[in-house]
């Protein structure tokens, strides 16, 4: 310990007295011989033994060495990154730090402080480079399957809803609401999207996120789409496994049109679009659920959600945008208003944590996946931010010794930080290298930034729009563009790209598992996704011997 | 060893939980129970009623999940975690081996590519394959960057691993008060390696890379310079020699006397140093050509000094090898030091190592030679092994090598594994930085790695917005596309201008070894990424790596098992 605060003392006076380093290293030789000398007999060279990132690391392997490896847990949250790749995860990192005053590399997002971790390897069954459903029924199941489809096993045929039944598989969700703990759902995506619909639902196609969007064959061979399945979560677990359950107490995140009628008299002070509702069959689900849950309670804005009583409310449903929520930087641009993702995050685990028996809650900051389609690096960093803020306060929110929290992506995206620029240049900026203060050129004579994507929709100087999504109203334009005089950190800048599609897509590299808590130790090495499920399980011993 | 006391432990907790209230009946009637423990609290007794039987699913319950084999292999996954848990061993040196693999430029995405291929080379779909070390027990991630440099090059994270501080992009084995290429500012600032320590305790010690020897990867084992390119006396300015500096190539064949110059030790020196860069060891000077040579004339230095006799000269009894011949002619139960340089340059890329002149061993067989050499000392040794050229072709924007060469380097950890005690053996597998490597969406499972993009239930590629098909792996930037055929040699792609942006690959094989990727930005040479890389780790002190890390760190994960500080500065006093 003596030694760690002499490092420190020393890293601090480096910084002080830049000018003096010779002469202070003469000093610092000294102090050093004279007070680690019982450990280092002058083999190890001194300033080496009192280098910051000498003196950090030991303490890293220090803290390591006493992790405890206890095994169950009463609470588990999982955090999903859709769509966040390791390369995300490093450069959000960066941008955190710079945002914070730091170089940036040296930052750590909050879970990257997490003791313990794996990579995960994300293929589907019947795809190299997965999607959000495939990926997140691995997570929530314990068993891959194939691409677009929910809650269902390989023996599907997507889009078929006579091959559904017999092959619904129960969800970590399911097991923990059957076991009588309290279980939470949040996203920033639809409440009916593929990761937070593979929580609770069971179908052939993601895209059956109301009865609008199914096929009239679908329907009449009686699957229910994903927001019916949402609000009917309780008969139907009850009638599937012939249990009581009193169903999922916390539901957040936006899709409102799934839950709506098309009509616009249904419309909400929060709507959008002309005609809010999406559903076609005249249903009004958000009656349905406060019907079915009197003393539940519905919010679709901030002033709603800001004026829940964790400790009093039993229920909680949350449609705070009609589609998708905001992006966390264009969140002042929503109608009625909005909770952040930590925000919604903290309210969850007040409500849930009301339950002795302990809770299953899941996280997804879904918009990251998003950005990057959109070919957008600032919201895709930003909302990572935003994931690593949410998890934070998780961990402030609960204890320790019996919370299993696991952070995770389901996939990563073609998104990579190119070298060399030098250390604290703008992660959002062109590279500038190492010794230089002008932008570096490629060999077209033009400079280039730091992050970029094999493919998707390319270039665009939107400025200030803070919304990636505009980047839709213009058909793809890739290749290299002059970004001389383009301030490349606003908002609006997309990244160039060199493969021109509609849209970027997923990529195929293993994604990373961070994990603290009880269980946590069972991330190791490398896994198959579906291993995340079984890590859940053996936590909270949802599967009964 | 643990795992049925845990598991005792593990089904009492859980029928103290099932059985609720019951543990007031329990304690009352049990007259085995002590009484001095801590009082259960009072509850309500229930002693007339049956257990309440826990609430919750049974595997028959679910049985479309328990029966599918995908979810068993999570259960089986789950008790393999459980054994690693129990089997790990946190005492300070207990790993009497550390041997470190290292893939120049071998990020995540290389990796995952490089596992598909070698799938797919083994006719599975190739996704559910894993590469040698995948099925390590722990995992991390390593956070790349220099102290200078927001994406590093492999001088400064090298030094970070070997020596555990970070410092400055293209310096070896000093910290970050130094001044790249300024020769006067090493002295004082040259720090110690894993590989130095080793060897004041009386460790054998390797080092084996598939690049020049002098590399900045494996320089940083055994040498301390201002500037990574100082490789030989010829690319040293006049002021850096007179400054007393030594160039990387006469640091290692005066490993012995300089360390124990610096530190008043003694030690016996490197027993083993295989790898490229023969070029750097002799004077420029046709007559010292080796039958091995490519260039008209081989060596580059231009003190007139053949290092090779001067190494022959000091070690008597060592052998120095060549050629695929010499290589294995060597047996290693009665070698006590090798060195081998086995091309004038670089080594062969795995899959153009039949084009080198005198034959060349693979990694693998470099790996095998190094730990039977090594392991007739019984303090242990110290090996690293770097796979240099997953950079160079990643470089040269050709996946086909960067892969192959991956895979190769599996087999070379596969045989580390295979030839050491795992209880005494610490094993880690990383890489010092990626590249901008990516493996694009959305390819059907068992699509051909190196093929086209067929979607999901196609069998045609399909096409971008302009209508061409395009391929799975890409690059960000670099020299872009080129179609070379049955060129096994990525460096071949140097010949020509870069030629970014997209072409038509309708009727372009792009799984053939010389196929290069396109790239959007042109660049000279394809550049290294920033984003962290993925630390594999086995044996005693493996369970430190996880978790997001400063690369430099890995040090102090060898240090720990092995107890390196230590044990030197025990042996040298």
């Amino acid at each position: 310990m003596a030694q760690s605060f002499l490092g420190d003392l020393l890293s601090w006076l480096n910084d002080k007295y830049d000018g003096e380093i010779m002469s202070f290293k003469m000093n610092s030789m000294v102090v050093m011989t004279l007070l680690a000398s019982s450990v280092q007999a002058g083999i190890l060279p001194a300033d080496q033994a009192s280098n910051a990132w000498f003196v950090d690391a030991q303490e890293a392997i220090a803290t390591k060495q006493t992790q405890a490896t206890s095994e169950k847990a009463k609470n588990v949250i999982l955090f999903v990154g859709d769509g966040m790749g390791i390369s995300t995860l490093t450069a959000a990192r960066i941008l955190d730090g710079q945002n914070n005053g730091m170089d940036g590399e040296e930052n750590a997002l909050s879970f990257e402080a997490f003791p313990f971790s794996a990579l995960v390897k994300t293929y589907n069954v019947d795809a190299q480079t997965p999607d959000s459903a495939g990926t997140m029924t691995a997570m929530m199941s314990g068993l891959k399957t194939d691409v677009g489809v929910i809650g269902v096993d390989e023996d599907i045929e997507r889009g078929d809803c006579t091959t559904v039944s017999g092959n619904e598989v129960v969800t970590a969700l399911e097991l923990a609401e059957v076991k009588g703990l309290s279980t939470g759902i949040i996203s920033t995506a639809r409440i009916t999207h593929a990761t937070p619909a593979a929580t609770y639902a069971h179908a052939a196609d993601r895209n059956w996120e109301d009865d609008g969007d199914m096929s009239t064959t679908a329907k009449d061979a009686g699957c229910k789409d994903i927001a019916d399945q949402l609000i009917n979560f309780e008969p139907y677990l009850e009638a599937r496994y012939n249990v009581d359950v009193d169903g999922i107490e916390v539901v957040m995140g936006g899709g409102r049109r799934s839950f709506l009628p098309k009509d616009a008299a249904f419309n909400s002070a929060d709507a959008v679009s002309a005609v809010e509702g999406d559903r076609t069959d005249g249903r009004n689900l958000t009656e349905e659920w406060q019907a079915k849950y009197s003393n539940g309670t519905y919010v679709i804005d901030q002033a709603g959600f800001d004026a829940i009583d964790a400790d009093n409310t039993n229920k909680l449903f949350g449609l705070f945008n009609e589609s998708h929520m905001q992006y966390e930087a264009d969140r002042d641009n929503d109608v009625a208003g909005e909770p952040s993702l930590s925000e919604m995050t903290e309210t969850a685990i007040n409500i849930l944590d009301n339950n002795e028996k302990g809770f299953f809650l899941m996280v997804e900051s879904g918009r990251i996946d998003h950005a990057h389609h959109a070919g957008n690096a600032f919201n895709a960093l930003n909302d990572a931010i935003e994931l690593s803020k949410a998890v934070q306060a998780a961990v402030d929110s609960t204890n320790p010794e019996e919370t299993l929290i696991l952070v995770t992506a389901d996939h990563g995206h073609v998104f990579t930080i190119a070298g060399y620029p030098k250390r604290g240049n703008p992660i959002l900026g062109k590279v500038v290298s190492v010794g230089a203060t002008e932008p570096a050129t490629a060999s077209d004579g033009m400079p280039y930034t730091t992050l970029g994507y094999t493919n998707g929709l390319g270039f665009r100087d939107l400025g200030d729009e803070t919304d990636a999504d505009a980047s839709y109203s213009a058909a793809a334009d890739n290749g290299r563009y002059d970004l001389t005089a383009i301030d490349t950190t606003s908002p609006g800048f997309h990244q160039e790209a060199v493969i021109p599609l509609g849209s970027e897509t997923h990529s195929g590299e293993d994604i990373a598992l961070h994990a603290k808590g009880p269980s946590a130790q069972m991330a190791q090495g490398v896994v198959e996704q579906n291993m995340i499920f079984h890590i859940i399980n053996n936590a909270l011993a949802l599967v009964k011997e | 060893m643990n795992t049925l006391n845990k598991l005792t432990l593990a089904m009492l907790v859980a029928s103290l939980t099932a059985c609720g209230g019951d543990n007031k009946k329990n304690n009352t009637t049990d007259p085995v129970v002590d009484n001095n423990e801590t009082p259960i609290v009072d509850k309500p007794s229930i002693d007339q009623q049956a257990p309440i039987e826990e609430a919750g699913l049974t595997k028959s319950d679910i049985a479309v999940s328990t029966e599918n084999d995908w979810y068993k292999a999570g259960e089986s996954g789950i008790t393999a975690a459980q054994a690693n848990v129990d089997a790990i061993i946190k005492e300070a040196g207990a790993a009497k081996n550390v041997i470190l693999f290292v893939g120049d430029g071998m990020g995540i995405s290389t990796i995952t590519a490089a596992r598909i291929l070698d799938g797919q080379n083994k006719s599975m779909a190739g996704e559910e394959n894993s590469l040698s070390f995948e099925d390590f027990p722990f995992s991390g991630l390593a956070k790349t960057y220099n102290v200078d440099a927001q994406t590093p090059d492999s001088a400064g994270t090298m030094t970070a691993m070997m020596s555990g501080i970070k410092t400055d992009v293209g310096v070896i084995g000093v910290d970050e008060d130094i001044v790249r290429g300024d020769c006067s500012t090493v002295a004082g600032n040259e720090v110690i390696t894993a590989l130095e320590l080793a060897e004041i305790a009386g460790k054998s010690t390797g080092v084996v890379s598939t690049a020049r020897i002098t590399h900045a990867t494996p320089a940083a084992t055994y040498s301390h310079a201002a500037d990574r390119n100082w490789e030989d006396d010829g690319d040293m300015s006049t002021e850096a020699k007179d400054a007393g500096c030594k160039d990387i190539a006469a640091q290692l064949v005066n490993f012995e006397s300089e360390l124990q110059n610096r530190y008043g030790v003694s030690v016996d020196g490197i027993e083993v140093v295989m790898g490229g860069g023969r070029r750097s060891f002799l004077p420029k000077d046709a007559s010292f050509n080796s039958t091995d040579a490519v260039s008209a004339v081989e060596g580059d230095r231009t003190d007139g000094r053949n290092l090779v006799e001067e190494w022959k000269t000091r070690y008597s009894t060592g052998v120095y090898v060549m050629d695929q011949a010499g290589f294995d002619a060597v047996d290693t139960e009665n070698t006590p030091r090798l060195f081998g340089l086995f091309n004038e340059s670089h080594m062969q890329y795995e899959a153009d190592r039949g084009n080198d002149v005198a034959g060349e061993p693979s990694i693998a067989e470099m790996t095998e030679k190094a730990i039977g050499v090594l392991d007739n000392n019984n303090k242990g040794f110290f090996l690293m092994v770097e796979s240099g050229r997953i950079d160079h072709a990643h470089h040269a924007g050709n996946a086909y090598n960067a892969l192959n060469d991956t895979i190769a380097l599996s087999e070379a950890i596969q045989a580390a594994v295979d030839n050491t005690n795992p209880e005494e053996t610490l094993i880690i597998v990383t890489a010092d930085h990626g590249h901008v490597f990516t493996i694009a969406g959305y390819p059907k499972r068992g699509n051909p790695i190196l093929g086209k993009v067929v979607s999901v239930g196609a069998t045609e590629p399909a096409t971008a917005s302009d209508g061409m098909p395009y391929t799975t792996l890409g690059y960000t930037n670099g020299l872009g596309f080129r179609d070379l055929g049955a060129e096994t040699d990525a460096d071949a792609s140097y010949s020509a201008a870069a030629d970014a942006g997209r072409k038509d690959l309708t009727s372009v094989d792009t799984t053939t070894p010389g196929y290069h990727q396109e790239a959007m930005i042109p660049l000279g040479s394809e550049t290294h990424s920033g984003e962290d890389v993925g630390i594999f780790a086995m044996g005693p002190g493996s369970h430190l790596v996880t978790g997001t890390n400063e690369q430099s760190v890995i040090f102090h994960v060898m240090n720990h098992a092995a107890d390196l500080v230590n044990k030197a500065e025990a042996t040298a006093n």
